[in-house]
């Protein structure tokens, strides 16, 4: 048994990589699209990564509502973190920008990243067509040239896609810019940017600028929240100047924090309640001494 | 105009620096502060990210509420992104460091630095950290009267009350701790956080009628709808100075503009530590070399003594960079408040019974407005949150992957780890009903953790530092017991669901990378190079025990200004 999981493990492992190598070759000789960072093969691979990140969930319309349905590939999220990431993690000189493209690197990593999950035989699906060619249903985009670039990050299901995501951490990926020198990143920063910026920018007013494929830099925002699909799935009401919402100071009515009326009582336990006061007061400048202090968790440093 | 020379040179106009240039000018002496970020809310620069605008800025009047109103937007993607450490110039990126692991940096570049970041929390260090913990060289007491004059210039006061603080309250007391009404904290217990935001106008009470525009002048203070992380215009209207977050830019820059001895130059990124040395004897500092982020080109201005103030990360770097002498602590020693997120989520009905309405609503109030003090341990604070900043910080990363590989049957959280897929949509609907606490512990400084550069990996100001950090054992232990207290604290609130993150190190608080004691005099001077002083958190010789380090780093820095005249001058 063991064998025969270990035999198809390699066996996998060497088909993907092998496939992998192939979509190498072809990306070289593709064309870059002209109007977005990466070539197509970045691009299944962010939507795969949004994918598994921010999904379309027709599971929670019942539990919860129609409106948390959609999910980010349903209003241009991955694209819009390659645009991110080409436009803020650069380096060098004033004005020349892209002079580092990251946003190649990137995908890669994901792709080394599936490849060692494979290799471990952690995944938990095997790695499919259907996945990557899912992520296009309904574009001009033909799932056999999906088929084809497809790297393995893309080709994982969902949840194995987040498994290679957790192993990131183990990867040292280097880009070499053309002067010679270089950057080394943790693969962690991958991690970082499809999930946690990824997080961020779809939980953000993000959508709701006028052209979401450039910064928010210079765009006005209506601030509505009907318009953000991350803000009608959270409930965020939009920006505001601000609530009237002050309970009053947390206090006691004999000490020095809090004076006026007693708005309502947190603490009754003591001989002064702690309660939340009308009116602010000071902090008391006491006597101090630490004579008695103790460490939890003793631990000289150095 | 940037004159040839100045009597002190400050690197950095972030948290510290500004104190340091405000106390020395008022000694008479002439400073010029240089700052890699742009300058927010002034008139030289009405389009400080497009366009490089003027060279310096000396005049206060110079300041502008307006300006400030039109460039902080609090939209918090576009302010995050334009406030996080990079050029001024909107067509760049960040500034690139490298930092272990799915962690991260989160520091600001401009005038006020990382405090145009910060949420005004402005307690104390533990006197016990200072005097007990055997990494200082001097005594809490020395710090006292300076914590004084930092509260009064930056106003810190009890921060108001309002659901979500009450809500944890209650949870705290209910959980059996003391309530705190003291500044300096020698036991457990919870309290309101010192807070440098001026108050909320009364009016703006629950059981009042308030239906105005929270502007000034009809409101003053805080206007209670969030704000503090980008950069906070609150309220808008009031003149630069009346704003209600007092981050350092808008408490001590003024202060020091106002002596007419203080001139800033934004844009431009210190490059070099230019030394002299007789022979035989330690280099002196003689001034420094600073690079146009606009135009590339270089300048050197001379100086007396030169003050580095450009925070715990970069100000190594500079040192090492500028190849000043090779001291085993230089960068060394890092300390992060080694965090973790532990969320509590309400049902509408419990939320109903305790508040009287079926939501907490965390975009209310100010962002960081109870805390929970633990001396020995760190501290506990409540965070809100816009959603994405929320999500970012809260679900976005964690050491023990994502939640659903994680068994939590027998731990206290009913969920752990990163969140993504329908587990994150599903949490993030009960935004509205959710409090976050951010875990904040009391880490050691330890020699592997800290800063270092390597030649190759360079951006356009030299080699970018390589940031290296590992909690010890110990530490994991604070930040666990904490991370239980705070679970305990929310479901004693009445929270059905509580996530913990557990965190992968991430650092929004920085010091000791340029420790007192180790590479620093008691005075804060260099014991490499004469007239070499540090004014910034990296100076501080621990992380204060896990309270915000803002307040204590701008203390230190008022002494070493203080010490600097007396030495000097
Ligand atoms: C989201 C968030 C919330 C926070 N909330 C709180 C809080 O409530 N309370 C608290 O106490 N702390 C808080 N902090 C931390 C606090 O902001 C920092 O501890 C504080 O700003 C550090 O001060 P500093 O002077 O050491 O460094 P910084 O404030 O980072 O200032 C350094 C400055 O130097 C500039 N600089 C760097 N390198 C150079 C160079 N080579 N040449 C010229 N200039 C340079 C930078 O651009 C920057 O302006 C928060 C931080 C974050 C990220």
């Amino acid at each position: 048994m063991y064998q025969k999981n270990a035999l198809r493990r390699v066996r996998t492992f060497l088909a993907e990589k092998a496939r992998w190598i192939r979509t190498i070759r072809r990306r070289v000789l593709g064309r870059k699209c002209a109007d977005r960072p990466g070539d197509l093969h970045t691009r299944v691979t962010f939507r795969a990564a949004v994918d598994a990140v921010l999904p379309n969930t027709p599971e929670l319309e019942a539990e919860i509502g129609a409106d948390h349905v959609p999910g980010g590939n349903d209003v241009g999220l991955a694209e819009f973190v390659a645009i991110y990431v080409d436009h803020r993690f650069q380096l060098g000189l004033p004005r020349t920008r892209r002079n580092v493209e990251l946003v190649k690197p990137v995908a890669n990593v994901l792709d080394a990243a599936a490849l060692k999950l494979i290799a471990r035989g952690n995944n938990r699906d095997e790695p499919s067509d259907e996945w990557p060619v899912k992520l296009f249903d309904g574009t001009d985009v033909s799932p056999a040239r999906i088929a084809d670039v497809a790297g393995p990050f893309a080709r994982l299901s969902p949840k194995d896609r987040l498994r290679a995501i957790n192993v990131l951490d183990e990867i040292e990926a280097q880009v070499t810019l053309r002067n010679g020198r270089f950057v080394e990143f943790d693969g962690g920063l991958v991690g970082q940017l499809v999930v946690g910026f990824a997080e961020l920018i779809y939980y953000s007013e993000w959508q709701g600028y006028p052209d979401v494929t450039r910064m928010p830099f210079g765009q006005d925002h209506a601030n509505d929240p009907t318009t953000v699909q991350g803000w009608r799935q959270t409930g965020f009401p939009g920006f505001s100047n601000g609530y009237p919402c002050l309970r009053g100071y947390l206090g006691t009515e004999t000490g020095p924090l809090g004076s006026g009326d007693v708005w309502t009582t947190i603490d009754d336990r003591g001989d002064a309640p702690v309660s939340l006061l009308e009116a602010p007061g000071r902090f008391r400048e006491n006597e101090y001494d630490t004579d008695d202090y103790e460490e939890p968790y003793p631990e000289g440093g150095d | 105009m940037v004159a040839d020379s100045y009597d002190v040179v400050v690197v950095g106009a972030g948290g510290d620096g500004p104190v340091a240039a405000w106390k020395l000018a008022e000694a008479g002496l002439s400073v010029l502060i240089i700052e890699a970020g742009p300058f927010h809310g002034n008139e030289k620069w009405p389009n400080p990210h497009t366009e490089p605008g003027a060279e310096a800025s000396s005049d206060v009047e110079d300041l502008s509420g307006e300006l400030l109103d039109e460039q902080f937007s609090t939209r918090e993607f576009e302010m995050v992104n334009r406030l996080l450490f990079g050029p001024a110039d909107d067509e760049r990126g960040f500034w690139m460091r490298k930092f272990p692991g799915d962690g991260a940096i989160l520091q600001c570049a401009g005038v006020g630095g990382t405090t145009l970041h910060y949420t005004g929390c402005h307690p104390r260090a533990y006197p016990a950290a200072i005097d007990e913990q055997d990494h200082w060289p001097i005594e809490y007491a020395d710090l006292l009267p300076y914590y004084r004059e930092v509260e009064e210039l930056c106003d810190v006061q009890p921060a108001p009350v309002t659901a979500k603080e009450e809500l944890f309250f209650r949870g705290a007391a209910a959980a059996g701790w003391e309530f705190i009404d003291e500044m300096n904290v020698t036991r457990p217990g919870y309290r309101p956080q010192p807070n440098a935001i001026r108050q909320p106008d009364d009016r703006l009470h629950v059981d009042g009628d308030y239906d105005g525009d929270f502007t000034y002048p009809d409101v003053t203070g805080h206007t209670l709808g969030l704000g503090d992380i980008t950069g906070s215009p609150h309220p808008r209207g009031a003149p630069f100075e009346e704003k209600a977050k007092r981050a350092s830019n808008v408490s001590f820059v003024p202060a020091a503009m106002r002596t007419g001895n203080v001139t800033i130059r934004p844009n431009a990124f210190v490059v070099d530590v230019t030394t002299e040395t007789h022979l035989g004897d330690r280099p002196t500092a003689t001034g420094v070399t600073f690079r146009d982020t606009w135009s590339g080109t270089t300048t050197e201005v001379g100086a007396e003594v030169v003050v580095l103030a450009a925070g715990a990360i970069e100000t190594p770097r500079l040192w090492m960079n500028a190849d000043l002498p090779k001291n085993e602590w230089v960068g060394r020693g890092l300390t992060i408040h080694f965090g973790d997120n532990v969320m509590g989520l309400w049902k509408a009905d419990e939320l109903e019974a305790t508040l009287g309405k079926p939501t907490i609503d965390q975009h209310e109030g100010e962002n960081i407005a109870a805390r929970f003090d633990y001396p020995g341990l760190g501290m506990l604070q409540t965070v809100g949150t816009t959603p994405g900043i929320g999500a970012i910080l809260g679900f976005g990363a964690s050491a023990s992957g994502f939640s659903f590989q994680n068994d939590t049957e027998d731990a206290p959280w009913d969920t752990m780890g990163r969140l993504a897929g329908t587990e994150l949509k599903r949490i993030l609907s009960n935004y509205r009903r959710m409090i976050q606490v951010l875990v904040v512990s009391d880490d050691r400084p330890m020699k592997r953790n800290g800063v270092s550069v390597q030649k190759g990996a360079e951006d356009e100001h030299g080699p970018i530092p390589l940031v290296n950090y590992a909690p010890s054992e110990a530490d994991r232990r604070r930040r666990d017991e904490l991370a239980e207290i705070a679970t305990e604290i929310l479901r004693e609130a009445g929270a059905s669901h509580v996530h913990r993150s557990d965190s992968p190190p991430t650092a929004l608080h920085l010091h000791s990378t340029m420790r007192m004691g180790k590479v620093l005099d008691q005075a804060c001077e260099a014991y490499a190079v004469d007239r070499l002083f540090v004014a910034d958190h990296s100076a501080l010789a621990n992380g204060v025990g896990g309270p915000n380090p803002t307040n204590t780093g701008q203390a230190l820095a008022a002494r070493t200004a203080e010490k600097i005249v007396t030495r000097y001058f």
